[in-house]
């Protein structure tokens, strides 16, 4: 897979008012600065920065991070399901790169 | 003071340093990464139980350590979560930024640790107070590069 592929899930079973957890897994390496053994030179970091996560387009959560998370970071979170709607994620890392992903609520 | 009293301390102020230099320095950069972040020292910081951090006592690689941070508090009674590594090269891990669209105060993820150190999460409630919580988890083999 390539970096900044993301798997988000929902629930596919709840009641409306219940608090739930939104589960996400992104591809990206999350390499912290280093310096390259042979060549002695410096490789900047690559990671993911900040990750928001939206119930129909009104924000729930920002979760900002570092080289501290591990590689293709696992993130879980919980949300309370007010009612049908869309959960999205929209995450961001230092070279630019941005993504997003949705995913469809339906409560009973 | 005298000229005997003063090299004495001073030799004793050597000592201590050399006993610990590496808890000393990696003590510090946790508390100038909390000033830094949380904009309050670490001293100041009150331990609760209304966390709990859920994490393994021993992990196998330092590469990938599940840690899950609850709390007993309401999320509407919560602003902001993070999580700092002790003894991490960077201590502060990741922040989130917790709203009542959260209903509870869950956050679980997988970070990288050095070395053996205190997993620490710190929240902050509303009325503006700090209290926090930590964790050792012995590693292994490190994950850092």
């Amino acid at each position: 897979m390539s970096v900044g592929t993301g798997i988000l899930r929902v629930p596919s079973n709840i009641k409306k008012g219940e608090v739930f957890r939104v589960q996400m897994v992104i591809t990206h390496p999350m390499t912290p600065p280093r310096r390259d053994p042979q060549t002695g030179q410096e490789v900047p970091p690559y990671t993911l920065t900040k990750l928001d996560l939206f119930f129909n387009d009104t924000l729930v959560s920002t979760i900002n991070m570092g080289a501290g998370v591990s590689a293709n970071p696992f993130i879980a979170i919980s949300m309370v399901a007010q009612d049908n709607g869309v959960v999205k994620i929209v995450y961001e890392d230092n070279r630019g790169g941005k993504w997003e992903k949705t995913a469809e609520l339906k409560v009973s | 003071m005298d000229r005997r009293s003063f090299i004495l301390m001073g030799a004793s102020a050597g000592l201590f340093a050399l006993i610990s230099p590496r808890y000393a320095f990696a003590s510090s950069k946790l508390e100038e990464e909390v000033r830094k972040r949380v904009g309050v020292s670490l001293s100041q910081i009150q331990q609760s139980d209304q966390i709990s951090i859920n994490a393994p006592t021993i992990a196998e690689s330092g590469a990938n350590i599940p840690v899950t941070v609850e709390s007993t508090i309401p999320a509407e009674r919560v602003e902001h979560l993070w999580v700092f590594a002790d003894k991490n090269p960077v201590p502060w891990i990741t922040d989130v930024k917790i709203t009542p669209a959260n209903g509870q105060v869950y956050f679980s993820t997988r970070i990288k640790m050095g070395e053996t150190s205190n997993v620490r999460a710190i929240m902050k409630l509303k009325d503006g107070s700090h209290i926090m919580n930590f964790k050792e988890v012995k590693v292994t083999a490190g994950g850092c590069g």
